[in-house]
């Protein structure tokens, strides 16, 4: 018996493929995203506390989704790629 | 049976329909109920229903890969539908495609928002869709099947896997089925999708990321202005997401509810401006942390009241159900939109 495979589908054309370079975690420049949900911005400011035990940490900015529902806009993603090696994202709750 | 992914037709063997439903357990195809056969002989029937749609479907996220019209019937196949409700649940796909709906978001997502599908307009009775009583409930094949084709095409095509892409922290019954049909012939005021722009002629598919209904009871109210009371103090919840997310709503007024309304002069529009006025939610009813949160997320209160939405314009109006005194409210997952999506005769 032959069935047709509901989870079928075609890749969809993706962008140009970008070769990461290796994140220097120690020193390089890091984003830290908030997803904007409630005490995100606390949690990933007490990871960047911890950080600071072993690492410089003026050069770990914030930055935020402008809604928690929505994907990140263009502009923060453009930001994050422009301005920094590394980004510890929050997700979820 | 492994890498199977990739194929679009599979070759199970001499497989009955127990061992089938094994078979789908196995490899995350199934909602936990059991499933039809996908053959390639009943897909093709389904295909055949749309034949001279030929628009292609965008990439489905979070997945991000696009289905031919077979993988689409395999699933509407699966979860039961007769073929001619192909032409509905193939718009009710494209309609939580629509970007603004914001189906990767709705799909991740902690909250419990599955699709909510209404049907308005003729083929509500060609295909024999629950307008009346119990129109949110069992007993219909076309409601059942039609909700539950759209959630398995979730679930396989868009690849929202509970627990794993689908986060829910507690889901929701709809997740398995959540359609019903516009009671068009008890609604005092334009159907939905009349309001919507479309042609009273047309059948249209109404799809919004929602919870499931939440019952508006009132029995005891004899106005219009009662009956707006007790649904706006029903509406007005800190725990919707509405309120913080903000995005639109449906009110799902009961027929006699509705001829309440009408009798007293109430319209689409008065209905929407009065419950917008009278659902906001008072600051002591939030607490302080949240209302931080909102605050710091552009959502400001008027004095001391949140609005449970950004105006009056995010509150939807449609009539459904039979003979008794309640309604429904379904807020919505917040950041979403209401899509609409005319469907091919």
């Amino acid at each position: 018996m032959r069935i047709v495979n509901p989870t079928f589908g075609l890749a969809a054309a993706g962008g140009p493929k970008v070769d990461l370079k290796p994140v220097n975690w120690a020193t390089d420049a890091i984003a830290l995203v908030s997803n904007s949900k409630p005490n995100a911005r606390e949690l990933l400011a007490g990871i960047r506390e911890k950080l600071g035990a072993f690492r410089p940490i003026d050069n770990i900015e914030f930055l935020a989704k402008n809604s928690a529902s929505q994907p990140a806009p263009k502009d923060v993603i453009e930001k994050v790629a422009a301005n920094f090696r590394g980004a510890l994202l929050a997700i979820a709750d | 049976m492994k890498d199977i992914a990739d194929q679009e037709v599979i070759d199970i063997g001499d497989m009955d329909v127990e061992a089938f439903n094994e078979l789908a357990v196995e490899q995350g195809w199934s909602d936990g109920m059991p499933l039809y056969l996908p053959t390639e002989e009943k897909v093709a029937r389904f295909v055949e229903t749309v034949r001279g749609d030929n628009r292609p479907y965008a990439p489905v996220p979070p997945r991000q890969i696009v289905p031919t019209v077979q993988s689409v019937a395999a699933n509407a196949v699966m979860a039961g539908c007769k073929p001619e409700y192909f032409p509905v649940v193939t718009a009710a796909l494209r309609g939580v495609l629509d970007p603004e709906y914001n189906l990767h978001g709705s799909l991740a997502t902690t909250h419990s928002c599955a699709p909510m599908v209404m049907v308005s307009g003729p083929i509500r009775h060609k295909l024999g869709i629950n307008c009346g009583s119990n129109c949110f409930g069992q007993g219909w094949r076309a409601n059942a099947t039609i909700g539950r084709a759209l959630g398995l095409m979730l679930l396989n095509i868009a690849g929202a896997k509970p627990g794993e892409m689908d986060r829910s922290t507690q889901g929701n019954p709809a997740k398995f089925t959540f359609c019903f049909g516009e009671n068009e012939e008890e609604n005092p005021w334009a159907p939905y999708h009349v309001q919507r722009g479309f042609a009273p002629t047309d059948s249209v598919v109404t799809v919004m990321s929602g919870e499931g209904p939440h019952n508006l009871n009132d029995h005891g109210s004899t106005t219009g202005d009662g009956l707006l009371t007790t649904f706006a103090g029903s509406m007005s919840t800190p725990g919707a997401n509405t309120v913080y997310g903000k995005g639109p709503m449906f009110v799902i007024i009961g027929p006699e509810h509705a001829a309440t309304l009408r009798r007293d002069g109430f319209t689409i529009e008065t209905i929407r401006e009065e419950l917008f006025r009278r659902s906001r939610i008072h600051a002591s009813r939030i607490s302080a942390e949240n209302q931080d949160t909102y605050i710091s997320t552009g959502h400001k209160p008027d004095g001391d009241w949140f609005t449970i939405g950004r105006s009056a314009q995010d509150i939807h109006i449609a009539v459904a159900g039979g003979p008794g005194k309640h309604s429904a409210f379904i807020p919505s997952f917040g950041g979403t939109t209401v899509a609409c999506v005319r469907i091919n005769p």
